[in-house]
């Protein structure tokens, strides 16, 4: 097990683990020194992982060409697979391809970024090292071949979270963290339940032996026709969805994002809208698209209905809320959407502008969160109207507001607008003047951007001084830390990067939609004629 | 203020700047053209630099004197991309370039994506890029756009830096300014739709940014959030008509699309209703940006921005990104080169609502008194005459009469040139009257409670008589005024004449729908020439309305060199520029500027007949009247009403002092009487357009949100509540897990890991 990418996904799992369990393990003074140094020990060993997942993903300058890599074939794979539970036929297989390596480029980005934004925290011994476990279990998800370790891993990722939210979190903590867990708990399971219906139609590989079931987990060997009967085809289909639309999440089953986002500490949003809300996604297509692409060119309107309620409904939900986070997170709720749109329009231009929102919005939201976090940590509310004029005051986390707003309503040269251009673009080839929904969606996002922006950073009728919220009890506000103004300088600076210069990861994504529309859905387009 | 210190020595920094291009021209070999990245790329460096220095050494003896907060580096990008500029526009009217060849040079494939067919099959490699496209309007325009974007930065040197108000924020106010000349210069260049876009999108976010530049005033704030969401209603809709656009064309470049207007993707012939519908999404986008009928209520309030910014982008350049969408979608229409029959209806609307605005805010334009505003109703007004010339132009294109239809064309395009200037300089005049009456009152009242704060210094009825103290002002916005009005020889009048012409043409040519925007703009000519001669009776002739008008004095420095150049440029700049064949030039009838081998008085000759006695008997009635009602009715009747002589003892310089003298020579008269009908009310509360929208906004977006919000939180979520309350399975078992205690969670946490660990371990052996 040498192999980079397992090297990615285990270290920051193993130190993390390691620097949670061994200050309770250790004499007293030891440990105490752990526990003062684990804080710095956990960001740089993020750092490091970050900038070796960097020197992975652009080798392409050096050796591997990520353009002309072929549906289902996987770079970075480890040499073969390692059994794990060969009795049942769960085995190690990593591997990434265009659609995984830009997320797991995104996690290995946004750990020490949010680390660095709650680089104060309380507990930090126990915070930092946690946030490293999520790393592990994120990225294990991300680069997983195998469905029994990618739903551990998948599970996996709720338990930081949850302690995240449970320990850090506001007042009405306890709530959001068990309303969180047990509800994308139940959802996994009902994916779960996918899952094993699959694993039981799966027949013996010759690599794996030993396996007592005679099935396995294996994705690689997996295909649309291990499943005989359609119509448990579409069954599997839709329990995958329940699981992955929850994840994402997609209206009506959205409700635990904006209380999980408000209840937890920044980071946890960060990483939560960054992250977590596009492994929905990325299982998506992995799973449910990819083996059952019939079923997906069926239930296309099914796919259209859900990104166009979670788009329109979540953007008119977002003008009625009066809680800065909530309103961000709603916000996540809507771009969401758009993937939904990208998927259905079954054009390579429309999932690669999918993958490209999955990513860019990546970007954006946690630049969003921590702008939002600013506002929690230094005027402590959220209250949108509660304040006015705080430029004068905080003219960094002003100016960071201002791109992120502007960023995730989709102005030109910033991330977002590529992926909503591609998108629409290809949603008007497949379902014509339906754009006018999104596209009008747009101006709904702008409205509530900006009322949001008007009512916190300007307008207090004095040059001088702003209008100040009561939560500060007369106290003189004061500007972003250093370590906020740095994560936020280097979010902002990536989405304008990835606005102007899209093409870094976009060209890849689109040659893998093109391999993807052709070699796994373009027969059943062609079967249930559906016209392009 | 007091003293008046020579700043010129500040200008020095620049002197590195200006070299940049002669060195380049004279090592280099290849075309300017390949340079014109330089004008994008500058502004785009400087952005940064004025912004995050500004912000380090806020409050800097030298960054605020030497540097005035990032003005001068601002005025050194500026400078680049306006050496550029010349250097291009002087390879393609005098040295080797041809107009013909549209050199495009390509920049960055932005993506590039594949595209299943109907067929089935996958069409490879589509690039969505940009690259730079030149042609007779991206000249004019660039040079429009870089000339006044170098001059109104001098001037808001000597403009933001010398108010107080504006102390140690002014960095941000040059940064936005170059960012917003990025997006100008961008969307000039750029090769094909989509970039136009963005940059055009850039351009917003900029106006939004500096109309809010005050963003502490409640007023600001709202007027710019007015700006930004209702040009991004347009955009929204340009951004659909570009959709269609690629879906027919496969590829939103100029030139690939404008290579043959009638053949789709794959050789199919365009159809002309999905083609109708593009065309109408774009034009939606472009009444947003150019604020015309019924998105026009953004401008008025986008007057709160700083003047050298409602200067700028709300007179001279971004207002025209709309102009110039339109005048480039000509082709489309142009049957007799590849266009698409059956678009007739078009150019009908487009006239119509160029023609509705054009009425509509010059009548506006009578009620105010605040000069910006007065100002603001008139950019309106005149861009919709450019529209009215452009649908005229439309129409004539599709109805196969391409003689006239270029020529409308050369003429609207030639208006805007004309307008841009006088309105630019009209602009940075008025921010100087209204800079040194600021000044004046502080001046007056200070040490009392700092005046009286309703005193208004854009207020003209706090003004009068100031041609005696402002001479440069006063001579630079008689001549602006006369350009815009179409004073027979100076500015405007050499593009209005042809638009209102041939306007009426298309009606006389059978189509009975021109005679509505036809007669609108003949209206308005007579209306612009009483508002705008209102607008400098009331400023400048008269006796002073208020005591602070004696204390006033043209003081500031940076300001006037601007509004000198501008003058000499309005007041002969069209002239000469009609005499070299400038129509011909702009609607691709001729390649250069010249005098076409005759002589110059025989040129000057022509041009005068054509303006004064053309052929056609009907147009030259058409013509005359306009001259009636423009120079004559309307003029006079603004001094009758608002004229008169100088306090006794005050006079004004040779250029205006006449004006001052005749305005009183026609009597007096009292409109107190129509100044109190309700039609003047109604004209003061914007005809009602801006209480409909507001009203209609409150009555059903806001309680759809609320609505929204209400049902999510408790039919949505209040149904996920249930089922956890109600569900029987673990209600209360699970419940009594979930103590809330950290320490137990890791327990169980740990306790469940260790299970899948023995199960692991034992399944294995």
């Amino acid at each position: 097990m040498n192999d980079p990418l397992t090297i990615l996904t285990l270290t920051p799992l193993g130190v993390g683990l390691l620097l949670l369990i061994l200050p309770n393990l250790l004499p007293g003074n030891s440990a105490d020194t752990l526990r003062k140094v684990s804080r710095n020990i956990s960001f740089g060993v993020s750092m490091g992982l970050f900038v070796f997942a960097t020197y992975l993903s652009f080798e392409t300058f050096g050796g591997i060409d990520w353009l002309n890599i072929n549906m289902g074939e996987y770079k970075l794979m480890n040499a073969e697979p390692t059994p794990l539970i060969s009795s049942i036929g769960v085995s190690w297989i990593v591997g990434v391809d265009a659609l995984s390596l830009p997320m797991v480029w995104l996690t290995a980005l946004l750990i020490p970024l949010s680390m660095l934004v709650e680089w104060d925290a309380k507990k930090g011994h126990i915070f930092h090292p946690l946030i490293l476990v999520m790393e592990g279990a994120l990225l294990g998800v991300f680069v997983t071949l195998d469905l029994f370790v990618f739903y551990v891993f998948w599970e996996m990722t709720l338990i930081p979270m949850f302690f995240l939210i449970l320990v850090w979190g506001g007042d009405d903590r306890k709530y959001a963290s068990m309303k969180f867990f047990i509800y994308t708990f139940t959802a996994s399971v009902v994916m779960l339940v996918g899952i094993l219906i699959m694993y039981f139609h799966t027949g013996d590989i010759a690599g794996v032996s030993g396996s007592l079931t005679g099935h396995h987990f294996s994705l690689l060997e997996m295909n649309s026709g291990m499943i005989q009967s359609e119509g448990l085809r579409h069954l599997v289909w839709i329990l995958l969805l329940i699981g992955f639309a929850t994840k994402m999440p997609s209206v009506p089953v959205h409700t635990w994002l904006p209380d999980a986002h408000v209840q937890a500490p920044t980071a946890g949003s960060m990483l939560l809208a960054g992250v977590m809300l596009k492994m929905g996604a990325y299982g998506f297509l992995r799973v449910a698209v990819s083996l059952f692409p019939e079923s997906t060119v069926v239930f296309t309107p099914i796919l259209v209905i859900l990104g166009m309620s979670s788009l329109v409904y979540g953007a008119w939900v977002c003008m009625g809320q009066t809680n800065l986070k909530r309103m961000v997170a709603y916000s996540s709720v809507s771009h969401m959407g758009l993937i939904f749109l990208g998927i259905a329009t079954m054009q390579p231009l429309g999932i690669a502008g999918a993958l490209f929102m999955m990513f860019a919005h990546g970007l954006i939201s946690p630049l969003l969160f921590a702008v939002a976090g600013a506002f929690k940590h230094h005027y402590h509310t959220l209250e949108i109207g509660s304040m006015r004029g705080i430029a004068h005051h905080s003219p960094y986390l002003a100016a960071h507001m201002m791109l992120g707003w502007m960023a995730s309503l989709g102005l030109p040269l910033m991330a977002g607008f590529v992926a909503e251009v591609a998108i629409l673009i290809a949603f008007w080839m497949s379902f014509g003047w339906l754009v006018l929904l999104p596209a009008l969606t747009l101006i709904i996002t702008a409205v509530y951007y900006l009322n949001s922006m008007q009512k916190t950073i300007f307008e207090s009728n004095d040059p001088n001084h702003g209008i100040l919220p009561e939560s500060l009890h007369g106290e003189e506000p004061r500007d972003i830390t250093w370590h906020e103004n740095t994560s936020m300088f280097i979010l902002g600076i990536l989405t304008v990067l990835f606005g102007i210069l899209p093409f870094i990861f976009f060209d890849m994504m689109s040659d893998w939609s093109t391999g993807f529309i052709q070699e796994v859905l373009l027969e059943s387009i062609i079967d249930e004629g559906v016209k392009p | 203020m007091g003293e008046i210190k020579n700043e010129y020595r500040l200008l020095l920094p620049l002197l590195p700047f200006l070299a940049i291009i002669p060195c380049i021209a004279m090592t280099t070999e290849k075309n300017p053209t390949d340079f014109a990245w330089l004008i994008v790329v500058a502004p785009f460096l400087m952005f940064p630099i004025i912004l995050i220095t500004g912000q380090v050494y806020n409050k800097n003896e030298t960054w605020k004197n030497t540097w005035k907060e990032g003005g001068i580096l601002g005025l050194a990008a500026l400078l680049v991309s306006l050496s550029t500029t010349v250097w291009i526009v002087y390879d393609y009217l005098i040295g080797q370039a041809d107009i013909e060849q549209n050199d495009v040079t390509s920049w960055l494939e932005w993506i590039s994506f594949d595209v299943l067919q109907s067929d089935y099959t996958i069409a490879q490699n589509r690039i969505l890029g940009v690259g730079v496209w030149i042609d007779s309007l991206t000249l004019m325009l660039l040079f429009v756009a870089t000339f006044l974007c170098f001059l109104i930065c001098w001037f808001a040197i000597g403009y933001m830096t010398t108010d107080p108000i504006n102390e140690d924020s002014n960095h941000r106010f040059f940064a936005e300014f170059v960012l917003f000349s990025l997006g100008m210069f961008g969307m000039v260049l750029a090769d094909n739709f989509l970039w136009l876009f963005i940059f055009w999108e850039i351009m917003g976010l900029c106006s939004y940014l500096l109309i809010g530049f005050y963003y502490w005033k409640e007023s600001a704030a709202a007027a710019a959030k007015k700006a930004f969401l209702t040009t991004r209603v347009g955009d929204v809709f340009l951004m659909i008509g570009l959709l269609i656009l690629y879906d027919i064309y496969g590829s939103l470049d100029f030139a690939v699309v404008f290579d043959d207007p009638s053949t789709g993707i794959g050789g199919m012939a365009v159809e002309s209703g999905e083609l109708f519908w593009a065309l109408m999404m774009l034009f939606i986008g472009a009444v947003g940006k150019s604020a015309q009928f019924p998105l026009h209520v953004w401008l008025p309030d986008a007057m709160e921005g700083p003047t050298p910014v409602s200067a700028l982008i709300h007179a001279a350049t971004m207002v025209n990104a709309g102009l110039y969408l339109i005048a480039r979608l000509m082709p489309f229409v142009d049957i007799h080169h590849h266009g698409v029959a059956g678009l007739e209806d078009f150019g009908l609307i487009v006239a119509w609502i160029g023609g509705i605005t054009a009425f509509m805010a010059a009548s506006i334009a009578f009620v105010q008194n605040d000069i910006k505003k007065v100002l603001a109703y008139s950019t309106m007004s005149q861009l919709a005459y450019i529209f009215t010339g452009l649908g005229s132009a439309l129409y004539f294109l599709s109805t196969g009469y391409h003689h006239e239809g270029y020529f409308v064309l050369g003429a609207s395009l030639f208006h805007l040139f004309n307008h841009a200037m006088a309105k630019g300089m009209l602009f940075m005049a008025s921010g100087s009257v209204i800079h040194e009456v600021h000044h004046a009152h502080d001046h007056l009242h200070h040490g009392s409670d700092h005046g009286d704060h309703d005193f208004d210094p854009q207020d003209m009825r706090n003004m009068g008589g100031l041609a005696s103290k402002m001479p440069v002002t006063s001579t630079a916005m008689m001549f602006g005024s006369m350009s815009i009005i179409g004073i027979p020889l100076i500015g405007g009048f050499w593009s209005k004449e042809g638009i209102i012409a041939e306007t009426w043409s298309a009606y006389f040519h059978g189509e009975p729908l021109m005679l509505g925007p036809a007669l609108l703009i003949l209206a308005t000519a007579g209306m612009t020439g009483f508002y705008m001669s209102r607008m400098w009776f009331m400023t400048f002739a008269g006796e002073p309305k208020s005591d602070v008008i004696d204390h006033v004095h043209e003081s500031t420095p940076w300001i006037k060199e601007p509004l000198l150049i501008l003058t000499l440029i309005t007041a002969i700049g069209g002239f000469a520029l009609a005499v070299l064949g400038v129509v011909d030039f702009l609607s691709h009838q001729e390649h250069h500027l010249s005098l076409h081998g005759h002589t110059l008085i025989e040129q000057i000759q022509h041009e005068l007949e054509h303006a004064f006695l053309p052929d056609d008997n009907k147009l030259r009635i058409v013509g005359w009247t306009t001259i009636l009602l423009s120079f004559v009715i309307g003029p006079i009747m603004a001094a009758r009403i608002h004229g008169g002589k100088l306090k006794d003892g005050h006079s004004a310089n040779l250029f205006v002092g006449w004006l001052v003298n005749l305005s009183g020579k026609f009597g007096s008269q009292d409109v107190t009487w129509l100044a109190e009908s309700q039609l003047a009310e109604a004209l003061d509360k914007r005809l009602y357009f801006d209480d409909l929208y507001e009203g209609i906004i409150a009555r059903t977006v806001i309680p759809l949100a609320d609505l929204s919000a209400w049902f999510d939180k408790n039919v949505i979520d209040g149904i996920i509540k249930q089922v956890e309350s109600k569900s029987v399975l673990g209600s209360v078992q699970i419940r009594k897990l979930t103590t809330g205690s950290a320490r137990d969670y890791i327990l169980m946490a740990t306790v469940g890991a260790l299970c899948i660990f023995a199960l692991l371990v034992g399944v294995n052996i």
